[in-house]
């Protein structure tokens, strides 16, 4: 009986030394050397691949298709929460008094900066719709997703939506800001966007 | 389960995990179960294979699938050590000279492997899981004590009173076996 069994790596075996490791080894003649190389592997009283079939949420290769990773999103929300406030800190202080802002209210009247800027709507049905239906795909798609990808999917939902509503608050005061409307645009398409991800993802859950 | 099966199973193929898992699981289960005690081998190889299906991607052949699943079980198992923040307590200090392990009571059943088994699984955590990565696994101290994250002192240490222990055990268990016989550390005419 050798002392380290080499276990070879068809039918279980792991391909590693088995038995005491070389620095500090059992006598030949030990007789708990002895009880080692009679321990046996077996499997456990019950099957255990349900449990991993069911929190097998991704597939490897799907998952390598996917452009964002946990703390990307992460970054993302983020990143969003800072420029929106940014924005709509931007947007909402009082104007200051120069000579410089007096010259161009009486240069650009009013009326004509409302005509050339549109304020964002992007609220059109068809957007709508497809975030709805997105959200629909997501809600039956969760239960497939690891807990915590939906935990920061759902805090990046929540983070551009806050940024959707800090952008409508702004607007409303200063419907002609092109960097509101601007913002509100990206914060909507980054909603999108992040729907469609999230979208892919359960239903890759579900293959 | 064949090499295929693994290459598969990387590429996203559930079926051929599930044979990969079939192939692998006594190994897996038997490493949790002395690891972390009877109680906590099942969830534990969950954990193991669902760990395995997600790092699929990084497995580059370089050494047996195997020798990878194995080590990445053992990252798992003592991870999960470090999660409860239970490593270090799961020591007993070096002074302290005596394992308190019960002999169980003498069984007929001619099985020196499950005898092992049984007393492994009454060590204390600390020790149980020292003993195993060295003496069943084929770890070194120095491997054992970067992964535990203690000195090689104290996993030699350990490593002993385990050891002394379980033949004690065991040949409580087992009268006839080995009395006598037992030999450990250097002073004491190992090969």
């Amino acid at each position: 009986m050798t002392q380290i069994a080499q276990i070879g790596d068809g039918g279980g075996g792991n391909g590693r030394r088995r038995g005491p490791a070389e620095d500090d080894p059992l006598g030949h003649d030990d007789p708990l050397l002895q009880a080692i190389e009679a321990l046996a592997d077996a499997p456990p009283e019950r099957s255990l691949w349900p449990g991993i079939e069911s929190r097998m949420a991704r597939r490897p290769g799907a998952a390598r298709s996917f452009t964002f990773t946990l703390p990307q999103l992460a970054m993302a929300a983020t990143l969003t929460i800072a420029v929106s406030a940014g924005v709509s800190w931007l947007a909402m202080r009082p104007a200051p008094a120069t000579p410089e802002a007096a010259i161009r209210a009486v240069a650009e009247p009013t009326d004509a900066v409302q005509g050339d800027v549109q304020r964002a709507t992007f609220a059109d049905a068809a957007y709508d719709a497809a975030v709805a239906d997105l959200e629909q795909v997501l809600q039956e798609g969760r239960d497939t997703l690891d807990p915590q990808t939906v935990m920061v999917l759902e805090r990046n939902l929540a983070a551009i939506d806050e940024a959707i509503r800090q952008s409508r608050a702004a607007l409303d005061a200063d419907p002609a800001n092109t960097y509101l409307n601007s913002h509100l645009a990206d914060a909507r398409r980054r909603k999108l966007e992040l729907l469609r991800q999230a979208a892919l993802l359960s239903n890759a859950g579900e293959m | 389960m064949t090499v295929d099966d693994v290459v598969l199973a990387a590429n996203g193929d559930a079926a051929a995990f599930e044979r990969v898992y079939h192939a692998h699981v006594p190994r897996v289960h038997g490493l949790a179960r002395r690891m972390a005690g009877p109680e906590a081998a099942d969830e534990l190889t969950q954990d193991v294979f669902v760990r395995a299906w997600q790092k699929l991607g990084t497995f580059r052949g370089e050494s047996s699938f195997g020798t990878w699943l194995h080590r990445l079980a053992v990252n798992v198992i003592v991870e999960r050590f470090r999660t409860l923040g239970v490593a270090r307590d799961r020591f007993l200090p070096d002074g302290e000279a005596v394992l308190d392990i019960a002999p169980a009571a003498p069984r007929s059943r001619p099985d020196l492997g499950m005898d092992l088994q049984v007393a492994i699984e009454r060590l204390p955590p600390g020790a149980r899981t020292i003993f195993v990565l060295h003496d069943v696994e084929g770890y070194r101290h120095e491997e054992i004590a970067t992964m535990l994250g203690v000195s090689a002192g104290t996993s030699k240490s350990q490593l002993h009173r385990a050891r002394q222990a379980l033949r004690q055990t065991l040949n409580a268990d087992r009268p006839q076996m080995g009395r006598g016989r037992a030999t450990d550390g250097p002073q004491m005419g190992r090969r």
